[in-house]
């Protein structure tokens, strides 16, 4: 468990006063943040299902504002059948990614100077809970893998491999929001286990906002209900490769949801570097 | 579930600076003449102390003394040096670089391999050897039949799918590399040709420990080339072989290369129960010493036989605790 101490949530402070004071709530002792997560649990204010952000500062799954959820990944999962792979289990959000490469390319019509990196990402039809019809072109998905590719493309040295193509194969198991940014992680892993040379890690994080409240890391419900973006960084710059954003979102909330994914995808870079080094004090052991 | 600040990150002072990732080759000319005093001094700041840590991961500072050269594994920015992939530091003199955990096959001249025909051109044939790009076997590197230094003629060229076609093994060596890295390759040797009366298994290749030889008689008559590559053909031994039998009879060289002919048959023998079973038996040691990610030398894989011989069949070997059993034994020989 990775613990930071708070340093600037003045944004979601106040909100947070606010919405008590309208509850009428007296002190926000652990006991009554603790009731929230109890099924049985309502707010009289909320006319929706489910409540995204409960005035105790609870998001529905019982998360709070600044919290990502269980982030489990694993390095070299299948060492036999791709030069690189990995197994990223976000939340409920599962991802298998392969690399092949850096190898001959398919059609040696257009090689170039550098390696050209191809994404692929194959969404399974068990991945959602109700089952998916296979959509021929999904544009989606088309814009996903272009998305990943650009992403790889400035952290991958593709100077360095000329006249190859390095192939990346994403596939989702299950998903439950975040999926880019699981698969972009996924697609960083099995890169690394490749031995594809990276000027840095390469992560990506979502992150929301709701009444003025910024909301790291949303699960499907969250992202239904809510406008997010997500972003890819490379290293722990604050430098944003990738945006996007497909919803509309309030102009003044963007820095405070910009800072908040920055900082969910640099925790992100820990968690999987450990991931990385576990894997090869592992290795080195054996050798 | 992890908590988190919004804080500034603090960015690496990158922008400006122009970044510079090196080959080893490049750098060549950098070299710097240091006495031993000051490299002895030098470990003893923090920075060596990060090199002498090992493990690095991409993006990783490894030395911010420009004294160092860049080798492979590395990027620089300015003075500092990051590892650019998950590997160990090592260093070579003045040179600093990091040898990855995995990755492709890094063809280096003179390295034994074997490798898998993909393609024939235009007097030369396009070869797989699980490198990051396919080797190249030229026309007039390969010995035919019919004498050694014999020039190429037309008429070879367009046999050349009778000599070697798509999809055949051959076993081979690295004769020198192309600027881009991909090999050029050669059989003018009696001891490489076309494969047969075997088996192929891969391995990564990292696990191959370089040895004098790569060629290895093994009980059992099994004969082995284990390729620097780690592609490993395991085959009925060459000693029982009629083609070798010919060859221990003849007399001349003459003779000796006019069976080249039968260097380039597609049939392979008939290959006693007996040695199928060995053949199947090493095949899974490989794979166990694989699996378990355990060096390969010929030693180990004698062990690994001897000890996978309590197992009545070479299937039961695909359990993963009998891999586990005869990787350790492996490890202990």
């Amino acid at each position: 468990m990775f613990v930071w101490e708070l340093s600037d949530t003045s944004a979601n402070c106040d909100s947070f006063w606010i919405r008590r004071g309208r509850l009428g709530s007296d002190t926000g002792t652990l006991d009554q943040t603790h009731r929230a997560l109890l099924p049985s649990y309502s707010s009289p204010l909320t006319q929706s299902r489910h409540e995204i952000y409960s005035p105790e500062g609870l998001r529905t799954d019982g998360r709070r504002w600044n919290e990502i959820r269980n982030f489990d990944c694993k390095i070299n999962t299948h060492p036999t059948s791709a030069d690189g792979s990995s197994y990223v289990e976000w939340g409920h959000t599962k991802v298998v990614c392969t690399v092949d490469g850096p190898r001959e390319p398919d059609n040696r019509q257009n090689t170039t100077d550098r390696a050209v990196i191809s994404v692929n990402v194959n969404v399974a039809s068990f991945s959602t809970e109700t089952r998916i019809k296979r959509q021929r072109n999904d544009k989606r998905l088309a814009e996903m893998n272009i998305l990943i590719r650009q992403l790889l493309e400035e952290a991958v040295l593709t100077k360095l491999n000329p006249r190859t193509q390095i192939a990346v194969n994403i596939t989702v198991i299950a998903q439950d929001g975040g999926l880019l940014p699981a698969c972009i992680n996924a697609a960083c892993l099995a890169m690394i286990d490749a031995g594809v040379p990276l000027t840095d890690y390469v992560s990506a994080c979502s992150s929301g906002v709701y009444s003025n409240n910024a909301l790291i890391d949303l699960n499907t419900l969250e992202e239904q209900d809510v406008p997010f973006l997500t972003i890819g960084v490379i290293g722990k710059s604050d430098k944003i490769s990738m945006l996007t954003l497909e919803t509309q979102l309030p102009m003044a909330s963007l820095e405070p949801v910009l800072a908040t994914s920055l900082s969910g995808a640099h925790a992100i870079q820990d968690i999987m570097d450990a991931a990385v080094r576990k894997h090869g004090k592992h290795r080195l052991e054996r050798k | 579930m992890a908590i988190l600040t919004i804080q500034k990150a603090t960015p690496r002072e990158e922008e400006d600076v122009e970044m510079v990732y090196s080959d080893a080759d490049s750098d060549a000319e950098e070299q710097m003449v240091m006495s031993d005093d000051e490299n002895e001094d030098m470990d003893d700041n923090a920075q060596a102390a990060n090199v002498a840590a090992g493990l690095v991961t991409p993006g990783k500072l490894i030395t911010e003394d420009p004294i160092w050269m860049r080798g492979h594994g590395t990027y620089s920015v300015g003075n500092k040096t990051f590892s650019s992939t998950a590997g160990v530091v090592t260093k070579t003199n003045k040179l600093l670089s990091v040898v990855p955990l995995r990755g492709r096959y890094q063809p280096q001249i003179g390295d034994h391999v074997v490798g898998r025909i993909v393609d024939v051109g235009v007097k030369r044939w396009r070869v797989d050897i699980g490198a990051k790009q396919l080797a190249v076997l030229q026309l007039g590197s390969v010995n035919l039949p019919g004498g050694i230094l014999r020039r190429k003629q037309e008429s070879d060229e367009l046999q050349m799918r009778g000599f070697l076609k798509e999809g055949d093994l051959i076993n081979t060596e690295v004769q020198s590399l192309y600027q881009d890295g991909s090999a050029a390759l050669h059989t003018r040797s009696l001891r490489y040709g076309k494969l047969r009366n075997g088996v192929l298994i891969t391995v990564p290749s990292a696990l191959i420990v370089r040895a004098k030889s790569h060629v290895h008689q093994l009980p059992g008559g099994v004969d082995t080339v284990v390729g620097v590559n780690g592609w490993i053909w395991l085959c009925m031994a060459w000693a029982n072989s009629h083609l070798t039998r010919e060859n221990t009879t003849s007399i001349t060289r003459l003779e000796e290369e006019a069976s080249l002919t039968e260097t380039y048959s597609d049939k392979n023998e008939d290959i006693p129960r007996s040695v199928r079973e060995n053949i199947a038996r090493y095949a899974n040691c490989f794979k166990a010493l694989a699996a378990n990610e355990v060096g390969i030398t010929e030693d180990r894989v004698i062990a690994a036989y001897e000890a996978s011989l309590v197992y009545p069949s070479a299937g039961d070997l695909i359990d993963k605790e009998a891999k586990e059993i005869i990787a350790a034994k492996a490890i202990a020989a």
